[in-house]
């Protein structure tokens, strides 16, 4: 009859105008617009059978209306999204009278495969708030009126709604922050993935909405009532326009292309996207890369907004946040002032000096802090200025050393990256600025994870898993963590060009990087072996890490424990990076095992001796630095155990060298400076019996703590040693002449022209016991598989004043020799590595046992000392 | 007499052709070439997981630093591959000559039956879906 023919037309028009949108969609890619002709067909055939089901004027019945709510409210209407309805009755008797022809009229829809979500509710029903339901509350804040009695929608439109959002502020503001966080959190707090979802992953329209939503109710909370476009904030409204139009326009694409509500930018759909150049205009020809760049462009302002609002609405800060909202400890800075958690400037045009933005992010990632919008603004417009003069050189490497190694520096970088900060003062980084790159394993664009690397370090201190613990120390093992943190920063750029070894231009790009930083020689090369060498401990875990010479080769490519360390801890954290899952405890033992078994043969191997005509690369620089000496350079290195070389830059052992040739006028030269950590105390000098014992005298005498040491030897009997120590009681710091002092003093004992033992006595009265924190065993191990011609003694002990002098003088009294000396030290625990001869041989088995009682006596006498 | 039969239900799943699953644990150094291996005699596909665990090859203790790490379960690498019947023995001694070192801790292999192979793309069951 009429309803069956009604129906049929319906459908007909619904098929041509779906048909319609979708081919406009097609050539101007304009999704705002489809979205708007969708959402009037759908208007236009729910009047239609409103009037032929439920009553014939669209202005009637009485008390009894429907609603438009969420996105259909909002005049958004995808392609295959549901259809949001709100049924809503003055009372319940109204709603009983109706359920038949409603239930018609839903049936209707349903036949035209239109997808509603419906919802039935009275008056009173609508002002009760429910809790666990806030999703109901929100969608009303969209509604529109589509039909029936216009008096019943003024009701709750002008009246309920503004009152019921007003008196619910609160709840509402929080039960939103709190779901929105929760989703963000699912998706790693972070808009870089690698096929986000258009809706969900933050940065989507979800965000967009909760965006609105959140400055719609904290408005309306304050005014009672609907507010007007001029109050909600003008440019957040703007900055989103742009993105909002490429998101609908992108949405509708996936719509289309599905043919269902799935809104996930999988990479065949990016690569569609891209050739189509949706929400691109009429930009030049576009790769997948290209476009998602774009996308990851708007998305980040999108998520910059809502975590703006979701900082600034007090209603909506997190339970967390709301503990500490009444603390009064503020950090301080004369340039920064601290306001419910977030970051302003104090004066208004600081940021001219560049060196003020450098200590802004520092600040941040000393205390974790967010910046206000004010602040973010403020670095937008500076950034212009900034980028005719940069900062560059020792200044900008010193600022970004610093921040690096605060606690919260992936947080400042990812600022400093969200603002164009970050690739303004480090353009390497600009190829892998959210750069896709395809692989089943990452999970993360190139950028993300690079800073996600240098997170998973800083987070190893708080974490409680048994593996992170033992990396953690590791860590705190560093002597220059920072460029461990650099590498990490450049370890990819090379993935931003083109070809498939991306290692080697990482090398490259990294090396300009560095030589703009001003870094110096030692550090530089630190950085480039790590960029270097940085997939190559995973790819020996696809060999038998537990056969000895694959230990062996890993070991000596890597050279040094330093290097090995800084490799280790680079291979967690890229490995974690990758993605939440990556790092398996399958893996992290692997790695770890790896590292144990090479560090162990590092101190293991020390004595594989130089031959001076060798062709290492150091021995050519050497050679290339020294053309005169010849035939003394050659002698002078024959003979001194490979370390000595590792350990030494090739500068260093010149000045040895130089050293030794001064031998006719003083037998003993003595060195002293001060070095990055560390004092440094450089003896060389003809090795004679208990040389070592002596000279760890002097400083223990001196109140100097040795915290590394190496002593080697060469063919011709001549000797580096090499100590480093702290300076407990300031001696040198505060007296410059008794630098001079020191190193006379040194001699003086050397020669037997000072009473070592007085000065110990002296020293050991005036001296208070150490507080122990962390009580360490004494572990004494003997090894004589691993060196031809020595037998290896490794001391583990608590670290206390003169417990090097003490197990040196108890070695040289059981008539040992020390051939080499690996001395460090990590907290409190000492750990002394000595290569052994006596009379020219290794120990007999008689020898280690006397030894190690008298080491065992030696140290027991230290306790409580 | 009066003794009740209970009939086993009806195995719905019971394939004409007889398929055999192959599990191999290996040494993580050796899956490139066991991989290479099988895919030489034409098998197609497998599964790879990374387990633990350890057989007459003791654990191994290293002592760094004065603390003892002792791994008692060792790394290794499994294999499955699901087999129709006539590629079995092939496959086994692909895997034997590239696995194989001599050694204690070159791993094993197991066979147990399959009952069925479903694909899910297509439905298609039985040899048809290795």
């Amino acid at each position: 009859m009429a309803a069956s023919s009604l129906i049929s037309e319906l459908r007909s028009t619904l098929a041509e105008e779906t048909a319609r949108i979708a081919q406009e969609f097609a050539s101007t890619g304009d999704g705002r617009r489809a979205v708007a002709q969708r959402t009037r067909v759908i208007e236009d055939i729910l009047q239609r059978l409103w009037r032929e089901f439920i009553s014939a004027d669209t202005g009637g019945p009485q008390n009894f209306a429907l609603i438009a709510t969420g996105g259909f409210g909002r005049g958004w209407l995808f392609p295959y999204s549901d259809i949001d309805l709100l049924f809503l009755h003055a009372d319940r008797g109204g709603e009983e009278a109706h359920q038949a022809s409603i239930r018609q009229f839903s049936q209707e829809l349903w036949d035209l495969k239109l997808k509603l979500s419906p919802a039935s509710r009275t008056l009173a029903e609508c002002e009760r708030f429910d809790a666990n339901n806030t999703e109901f509350t929100i969608s009303l804040l969209d509604c529109r009126y589509l039909a029936g009695d216009h008096a019943l929608f003024a009701r709750f439109h002008g009246k309920l709604i503004p009152k019921l959002v007003a008196r619910e502020s609160k709840a509402l503001l929080q039960g939103l922050a709190e779901v929105t966080r929760e989703r963000h959190a699912k998706s790693g707090d972070t808009v870089f993935h690698l096929e986000p979802n258009l809706k969900e992953t933050p940065g989507g329209l979800r965000d967009y909405n909760v965006a609105c939503w959140l400055a719609q109710i904290s408005v309306m909370s304050k005014l009672g009532d609907w507010p007007d476009a001029s109050s909600l904030r003008a440019p957040v409204r703007k900055q989103l326009d742009a993105a909002l139009e490429f998101l609908m326009a992108a949405r509708c694409f996936l719509h289309l292309r599905y043919g269902r509500d799935d809104n996930s930018l999988s990479w065949e759909a990016q690569d569609e996207a891209a050739a189509r150049k949706t929400g691109a205009g009429q930009a030049a020809d576009l790769t997948a890369a290209d476009w998602m760049r774009i996308y990851f462009g708007h998305a980040r302002a999108v998520q910059r907004t809502v975590t703006q609002l979701l900082e600034e609405i007090p209603e909506a800060w997190s339970a967390l946040r709301r503990q500490f909202q009444g603390w009064r400890s503020r950090p301080s800075s004369p340039d920064f002032s601290v306001v419910d958690g977030m970051i302003f400037l104090q004066q208004s045009s600081s940021l001219q000096d560049p060196e003020m933005l450098l200590r802004l992010f520092h600040f941040m990632a000393e205390h974790g802090l967010k910046l206000s919008a004010t602040t973010e603004h403020r670095i937008e417009q500076a950034l212009p200025g900034l980028a005719v003069t940069p900062p560059r050189g020792a200044e900008l490497w010193l600022y970004l050393q610093e921040t690096l190694l605060q606690p919260h520096a992936a947080e400042a970088l990812r600022a400093m990256h969200s603002l164009r900060l970050l690739t303004l003062l480090l353009p390497e980084l600009k190829p892998i600025d959210s750069l896709v790159v395809r692989d089943y394993y990452h999970r993360f664009t190139v950028d993300e994870h690079s800073i996600l690397a240098i997170e998973s370090l800083h987070r190893l201190k708080q974490s409680q898993s048994e593996w992170d613990q033992r990396y953690a120390e590791l860590l705190g093992e560093l002597e220059d963590p920072q460029l461990l943190y650099l590498a990490l920063l450049l370890h990819d750029t090379g993935k931003g060009v083109a070809g498939s070894n991306h290692v080697k231009s990482s090398l490259e790009i990294a090396g300009n990087c560095l030589d703009r930083l001003d870094v110096d020689a030692e550090e530089r090369a630190m950085v480039l072996f790590l960029i270097g060498s940085h997939l190559e401990m995973s790819a020996q875990l696809r060999r038998d890490i537990f056969n000895p010479e694959t230990v062996a080769a890993f070991a000596e490519k890597m050279g040094t424990p330093e290097r090995l360390k800084m490799l280790c801890l680079l291979t967690y954290a890229d490995i974690k990076a990758v993605n939440p899952e990556a790092l398996t405890p399958w893996k992290a033992e692997n790695v770890w095992q790896l590292y144990i078994s090479s560090a162990n043969y590092l101190s293991r191997s020390a004595d594989q001796r130089v031959h001076g005509d060798g062709g290492s690369d150091k021995l050519a620089r050497l050679r290339s630095l020294a053309p005169v000496t010849g035939g003394k350079f050659k002698d002078f290195v024959e003979g001194f155990p490979q370390r000595y070389l590792r350990v030494h830059s090739a500068e260093e052992v010149m000045r040895h060298m130089a050293m030794a040739e001064e031998f006719g006028h003083d037998k003993v030269q003595v060195d002293l400076k001060r070095g990055r950590h560390w004092y440094e105390l450089t003896l060389v000098t003809k090795d004679r019996p208990s040389l070592f014992a002596t000279l760890t005298g002097v400083l223990a005498a001196w109140g100097m703590n040795i915290v590394k040491a190496h002593a080697f030897s060469n063919q011709a009997g001549t000797v580096v040693d090499t100590l480093y120590f702290t300076d407990r009681f300031r001696t040198l710091e505060l007296n410059l002449s008794e630098w001079q002092r020191f190193k006379q003093s040194v001699i003086d004992v050397l020669a037997g022209e000072a009473d070592l033992d007085g000065m110990l006595r002296g020293r050991q009265r005036s001296e208070k016991a150490a507080s122990i924190k962390v009580v360490v065993e004494t572990r004494i191990d003997f090894d004589d598989q691993s060196s031809s011609t020595s037998t290896l003694l490794q001391v583990v002990a608590q670290d206390r004043p003169r417990l090097l002098h003490r197990i040196s003088s108890c070695l040289s009294q059981q008539e040992c020799n020390i051939e080499i000396a690996l001395i460090d030290t990590e907290g409190q625990m000492a750990i002394d590595v000595f290569y052994l001869t006596s009379r020219g041989r290794k120990l007999t088995a008689e020898l280690q046992k006397k030894v190690e009682r008298a080491l065992r006596e030696e140290l027991k006498g230290l306790e409580g000392r | 007499m009066g003794r009740a039969v209970r009939t086993s239900a009806k195995r719905e799943y019971t394939s004409k052709n007889i398929m055999t699953k192959v599990e191999a644990v290996i040494q993580n150094s050796k899956l490139e070439a066991v991989k290479s291996a099988l895919q030489e005699i034409g098998v197609e596909g497998m599964t790879v997981i990374e387990v633990r665990g350890h057989g007459r090859q003791k654990g191994h203790t290293e002592v760094y630093r004065g603390r003892e790490y002792s791994v008692d379960l060792i790394p290794k690498t499994k294999l499955e591959v699901v087999l129709a019947d006539g590629m079995v023995e092939k496959a086994v001694q692909a895997i034997i000559t590239a696995a194989r070192t001599g050694k204690i801790g070159d791993g094993k292999i197991f066979l147990t039956r399959v009952d069925e192979a479903i694909r899910i793309r297509n439905e298609e069951r039985g040899e048809g879906a290795l």
